[in-house]
């Protein structure tokens, strides 16, 4: 192998040569160009207090939210139920792209379907379409369930879903046994998190309303199950097997409303399929008879968690990410007040193992400055932990977050006197997180990979947590949340610290132990 | 509780004899009504609230930025007759998507639990059913029964045929159905006759027939309906007979609309226009 | 599993039998074997550029994938509105990896997300006057845009907005130039209309408007290359090395002085003949501009093409032509000594764009691959008229494959390799496929040229033989790499 040893420059490497250096000079004769002297100007009044002022004064110019559209929330929804096809009704670009976005977040397949509506579809409705559809995909991708949500077209032009999907039947293209929950997404409201609230409500209601089964909240001896747990528009798929080994250790029967671990976390085998693991379709109605339900998001399952408090009158919990210890902690106290079960010892025991970590490395989390972007839910699971250990959250930024969530997460940093230095930003975007880390520098970056182009010109390093992450691989299939995930998100920002310390290491302090 | 709508061409007096009967069948029959205005015009409710137009869904949505942000009570004001009052309201014309502002407001009053406690909701919806948001109010789950609005005049006859064509559409998979024909006399000829045999191929009834009278203009200037602004007069009791008939109908059915070419004949054996020949004939006659 | 014409069709046959009467008629439709006759007189009874089925899983996208992901999206010193809901820009943002140099934010708006994230008032009450604040907003931002686009979604033409007269109004306002471009969603049937509709925008408001201080009689254009991962910088180099001017970069690594004087060049050089033939038939008819259609995918395909070019000039630089060649003839013979062996006979299958399905076969035949079946995604019928010639007899030329029937022909063909999108990639690695993503080369690149032949030969040596495929257990599909993995 060594003797054919071959130099290839790539993209990395091969445009740093002398040649394309020259080439890259040579082009702004063509080009226009700013002058050096006017890049530099606009690049340090990007920098102003004028220029932050002014950011923050727009009023309709969005640049790098940090929010994606409801369909593709829908989308991960029904792909959290056994061998369910999701199927977006309107134009089929949208489906290609929701497949690709969670495709590269993920690195698994994402299937789903679009019922390509074009522009006659768009004056004289979609019903052609989605029956076809219909009557496609079930044919190719033998589904158990198709879950149909829609894209913008669909919402303008006011497509009936309940009408078309009950003409299809009437036409044969589908069979009367075959489910088919549906949501209206529309992508001008809300964001993905609404998306992912709106298709879960609708499964678990078709599903429940098909099989005429009487909500009966703590009959489920024998048939149901103790507790329901619902993750909710969760980026990580190592957060189910989380729960999976917490809910292990309790001992108790539970359900998961919405699994979607198996679909985006496969084995390679050599064969593919369409669909794997999922909540299975019988056990959604029975989850009726269960005590209660906990969610691990809140913001992200509101409606859902409305359903099941009304229509099945169970006793809900709606938690947001459980990150750190006395998330964690709290986490365990919720399941065991539902289940009426004690918190198992060999969790106790986990948690003071972690608890020893964290006592290990606080010396290197203490005082930091952190920014933190994402979703809601995943939010608040980040604040508390920073709480937890010391850290000092300074710009919080939420685009799709809303007034009753940054009341909460502002009361939580008022419990704290780690809290006090932070301010929360909600319907803001990713270009004012670059005025605020900017402005008021801060020691870390935390949130998805579309929070690196800030963080590089501000010059923080960049703590990769929440969705999407594009640019590195597998953290999603680790856990984020329970005392393991307190561990790992511990020891990536440790990590990061002490790199830092290397990096910037002078000479004397290259220290060998820390 | 009921959910009716009142469909028509514009200019019909569509609004004016929905608040009307609906005056009625609050004060003589005791019924808890709210009327959902989905015309962009906003102007489905002012004789009940005796006021220019009130403050719409999607106006006030506008100035809050988010539909979410609304309460109900910024939005719904109550009337003569208790009657409750929405206005779904719109764009300019010309603007934005009418059709889809009808989705949001309706969207939102069921979210916002607005129709607790309700014998009646009724929509006034806008002329045609010209794209999928205006029959947003005869879905599944939304208006069950729907009263069109018409006279004997030939366009009217025509939107209310295209109307029984998009109930049609919804009837098969919804529970949605025809409750009648309301005509609203201009006093052509043979009216009523006409009205009861386009309502007989329709495979509906002419749930009424009412008369022309001037009270109602002069009521409508006050901005008031006649059971407001002049309780005695017969033309109340026409409403009221009306407003009676819609309370007790049983006759719920399928529409079967007809062709443009069948409608055409119907308007001809009725003289509502003639036939090429004899219109020509009489071109040529005038021109001399 | 070869290339036997009568094979091959009745497997196509055998595929389609999973479809229902009416959507399979059509998909019959789409595929075509090649024959002598496909080969020699470009018969093409394939039909394309058509809707696709509801419900297939088609891996198409949409006409503003075709006009802000490809042809505007790369134009580096203007603005690029996706304007409409907040998804269409949030999912397209920096995923198509068209370089280009600059400072992000400051003179290069690549890599970046710029919404007017419509609500629902927006729908209902129209957005043309917050379309207008934000133009104000963008010149506030970023003072050194040199121009905005509107690139619209479909709510924005489905509510009937008049982005044209906001367009008008806010260029004479902000002096800058403001480009409306109608590429909702729902117009077409792909990209490809996208694609059109940019190049009239193109044509519409920048083509000609600027002139070039001196102009020379080698001066040409890149039309067609998008940068991905440097392309456009390693074909460049090469036309350049040859005595050739490149006066406009269209739209890779481009700015919007190179689209306003592409018109004072000597000859359009085209790479995404689908993407950009609008414009070039353009500029031949306005200002008698010829055209050549040209592939440097590959050494022998390089090679072809600079000759091609050259003779298109005078006789120095048809020396320079030669000398550029023979330069890079041993690191190329290098590579193929050290390449061909691991990846000789090897069977491949391609599902690629417009372009990428044809223009990349030689470059797999310079390391003895084969490609036993290939389709695009949103060509017309002469994209694959150019294509029958370039293909082996028997093989399968398809149209808009859906996920189903390209799982169901990489497993019946055997293949060695598959190359697509990312939608499709981890669908072929649970499959033992060794896979390239080959929209943006995945992640790695450039392609083009001779620089980007020894990347290529390299990633593609990288995933046939990486021995992560001889750890998947064998399945009924089997495992692909029984014998020489490894290497």
């Amino acid at each position: 192998m060594k003797k054919d040893k071959l130099v290839i420059p790539d993209h990395n490497t091969l445009f740093a040569t002398d040649p394309y250096v020259k080439q890259r000079e040579g082009k702004k004769a063509f080009e226009a160009p700013c002058s050096e002297q006017e890049t530099a100007e606009a690049l340090a009044y990007s920098k102003s207090a004028e220029y932050k002022d002014k950011n923050f004064a727009r009023t309709s110019l969005v640049v790098n939210p940090h929010k994606a559209c409801q369909p593709l929330g829908a989308l991960m929804a029904a792909l959290g139920f056994e061998m369910t096809l999701p199927f977006i009704h309107g134009s089929q670009g949208c489906t290609a792209y929701f497949r690709s976005h969670l495709s590269r977040h993920f690195k698994e397949p994402t299937p789903a379907v679009s019922s390509s509506m074009t522009e006659d579809g768009a004056v004289f409705g979609g019903m052609a379409n989605l029956i076809d559809g219909l009557e496609n995909s079930v044919a190719l991708y033998k589904p158990a369930m198709v879950a149909v949500s829609t894209t913008c077209m669909a919402e303008v032009i006011g497509d009936d879903l309940q009408a078309f999907i009950s003409n299809a039947r009437q036409k044969g293209a589908i069979s009367e046994e075959l489910p088919v929950p549906y949501a209206n997404t529309p992508s001008f409201s809300g964001s993905h998190i609404t998306g992912y609230d709106a298709m879960l409500k609708s499964i678990i209601s078709t599903l429940y309303t098909r099989s005429g089964i009487e909500a009966a909240p703590g009959s489920g001896e024998g048939t149901g199950e103790k507790l329901n747990i619902i993750l909710g528009f969760e980026p990580y798929t190592g957060n189910f097997a989380e729960m999976r080994k917490i809910m292990a250790a309790f001992d108790t029967a539970y359900t998961f409303l919405g699994d979607h671990s198996g679909n985006f976390d496969s084995p390679a085998t050599g064969e593919y399929s369409y669909y794997y693991g999922g909540t299975k379709l019988d056990d959604v109605p029975k989850a009726a008879y269960a005590l209660g339900t906990l969610s691990l998001q809140k913001y992200a399952v509101k409606k859902t968690l409305e359903y099941i408090g009304g229509t099945w009158r169970q006793q809900t919990v709606g938690l947001s990410a459980p990150i750190g210890i006395t998330a964690t902690d709290r986490l365990l106290e919720a399941i065991s007040e539902l289940t009426g079960l004690p918190v198992p010892a060999e969790l106790t025991e986990e948690r003071g193992r972690v608890v020893d970590a964290l006592t290990d490395s606080h010396p290197y989390l203490h005082g930091k400055r952190v920014a933190l972007v994402g979703d809601p839910d995943l939010l608040i699971g980040l604040v508390q932990f920073c709480l937890d250990t010391g850290m000092e959250p300074v710009h919080i930024v939420c685009s799709n977050g809303d007034n009753g969530f940054k009341e909460e997460v502002e009361a939580l940093l008022a419990s704290s006197p780690f809290g006090a230095g932070a301010t929360v930003y909600i319907g803001n975007d990713l270009w004012h997180m670059r005025s605020l880390l900017i402005g008021e520098p801060v020691d870390l970056a935390v949130g998805s990979s579309h929070l690196k182009f800030a963080a590089k010109d501000a010059g923080v390093p960049l703590i990769r947590v929440g969705f999407p992450v594009f640019d590195r691989h597998h953290l999603h299939r680790y856990p984020l949340i329970g005392y393991q995930g307190a561990l790992n998100l511990l020891t990536t920002i440790v990590n990061t610290v002490l790199e830092g310390l290397d990096e910037q290491a002078s000479g004397f302090n290259h220290d060998l132990v820390r | 509780m009921r959910q009716i709508a009142f469909y028509g061409k514009g200019g019909i007096g569509k609004s004016t004899t929905s608040q009307n009967t609906l005056a009625q069948l609050a004060t003589k029959f005791g019924q808890e009504i709210m009327i959902v205005g989905c015309d962009p015009k906003a102007d489905s409710t002012r004789l009940i609230l005796n006021t220019k137009a009130q403050n719409s869904v999607l106006q006030l949505a506008a100035e809050r930025g988010t539909v979410e942000d609304l309460e109900l009570e910024e939005v719904v004001q109550k009337g003569f007759g208790d009657i409750l009052n929405v206005e779904c309201g719109g764009p300019e014309p010309g603007v934005g998507c009418a059709g889809r502002g009808i989705i949001t407001a309706i969207n939102f009053l069921e979210q916002q639990g607005a129709y607790e406690g309700l014998d009646f909701v009724s929509y006034d919806v806008l002329g045609d059913v010209v794209c999928g948001g205006f029959a947003m109010p005869i879905r599944e789950n939304k208006a069950q029964e729907i009263y069109i609005v018409c006279s004997g005049e030939m366009m009217a006859m025509y939107a209310a045929n295209n109307i029984a064509r998009g109930i049609l559409k919804y009837a098969n998979s919804g529970g949605v159905r025809l409750g009648g024909l309301i005509c609203n006399s201009r006093n052509t000829d043979r009216e009523d006759e006409l009205i009861m045999e386009l309502a007989r191929r329709l495979n509906t009834q002419m749930i009424h027939f009412v008369p022309r009278d001037n009270v109602v203009q002069h009521a409508e200037l006050r901005r008031m309906t006649v059971a407001q602004y002049n309780p005695e007069h017969q033309q109340a009791k026409e409403y009221e007979i009306l407003a009676e008939k819609i309370l007790n109908n049983k006759m719920m059915t399928i529409p079967t609309p007809i062709t443009m070419e069948e409608l055409e004949e119907l308007l001809m054996e009725f003289g509502v226009i003639e036939d090429e020949a004899a219109a020509i004939q009489k071109l040529q006659a005038s021109g001399q | 599993m070869g290339l036997d014409i009568e094979a091959n069709e009745q497997l196509i046959g055998e595929i389609l039998k999973a479809y229902p009467e009416k959507a399979r008629k059509d998909r019959q439709k789409h595929f075509q074997v090649n024959t002598p006759e496909s080969i020699n007189s470009c018969t093409c009874t394939l039909k394309s550029n058509m809707k696709s089925r509801p419900g297939v899983m088609t891996i198409r996208g949409c006409a503003y994938a075709g006009s802000k992901g490809v042809v505007w999206g790369p134009i580096k010193d203007m603005v690029h509105i996706s304007h409409g809901p907040v998804g269409c820009g949030q999912y397209s943002w920096g995923t198509r990896r068209n370089y280009a140099n600059g400072m992000l934010g400051i003179d290069n708006f690549t890599a970046m997300q710029v919404t007017s994230d419509f609500q629902e008032t927006d729908i209902v009450f129209g957005g043309d006057k917050k379309l207008e604040v934000i133009c104000r907003e963008i010149k506030e931002m970023f003072p050194l845009a040199k121009g905005i686009s509107i690139q619209s979604e479909c709510p924005v033409g489905l509510i009937g907005d008049d982005i044209e007269a906001v367009s008008k109004k806010m260029a004479a306002e902000l002096g800058i130039p403001i480009i409306p471009v109608r590429c909702e969603g729902f117009r077409g049937v792909s990209q490809s209309l996208g694609h059109h509709i940019a190049n009239d925008a193109i044509r519409d408001f920048i083509m000609g408007k600027r002139e070039l201080a001196e102009t020379g009689p080698y001066d040409i254009n890149i039309i067609g290359d998008y940068n991905i991962g440097g392309d456009a910088w390693a074909s460049r180099i090469l036309l350049e090395e040859m005595g050739l001017r490149v006066i406009a970069q269209w739209s890779g690594d481009g700015t919007i002085n190179e689209l306003a004087i592409a018109h004072k060049a000597k000859l359009n050089l085209i790479h995404c003949h689908r993407s950009m033939n609008y414009m070039v038939t353009t500029m031949e008819k306005e200002y008698g501009i010829p055209w050549l259609e040209y592939n440097f995918f590959g050494p022998t395909k390089t090679a072809e093409s600079l000759r091609k070019i050259a003779a298109l000039f005078d006789e120095h630089i048809q020396e320079n032509c030669e000398k550029v060649i023979a330069k890079y003839e041993a690191e190329m013979n290098a590579i193929i000594h050290k390449y061909k062996p691991r990846l000789e006979g090897k069977k491949v299958m391609l599902l690629i764009g417009g372009l990428r399905a044809r223009h990349t076969l030689g470059a797999y035949e310079d390391l003895g691959m084969e490609v036993v079946a290939t389709g695009y995604e949103f060509a017309h019928k002469d994209d694959y008229e150019k294509t029958f010639p370039e293909m082996k007899e028997g093989s399968i030329i398809m149209d808009d494959a859906t996920a189903y029937e390209l799982e169901e022909l990489a497993q019946r063909l055997d293949i060695d390799l598959m190359g697509s999108g990312v939608k499709e990639k981890y669908v072929y690695h649970k499959m033992g496929v060794p896979f390239r993503q080959m929209h943006s080369w995945d992640y790695s690149g450039p392609y083009h040229g001779y620089d980007g032949f020894k990347i290529f030969a390299k990633d593609m040596d990288m995933t046939v033989n990486s021995p992560v495929w001889t750890l998947l257990k064998p399945g009924k599909s089997g495992l692909r790499h029984k014998e020489g993995a490894g290497l």
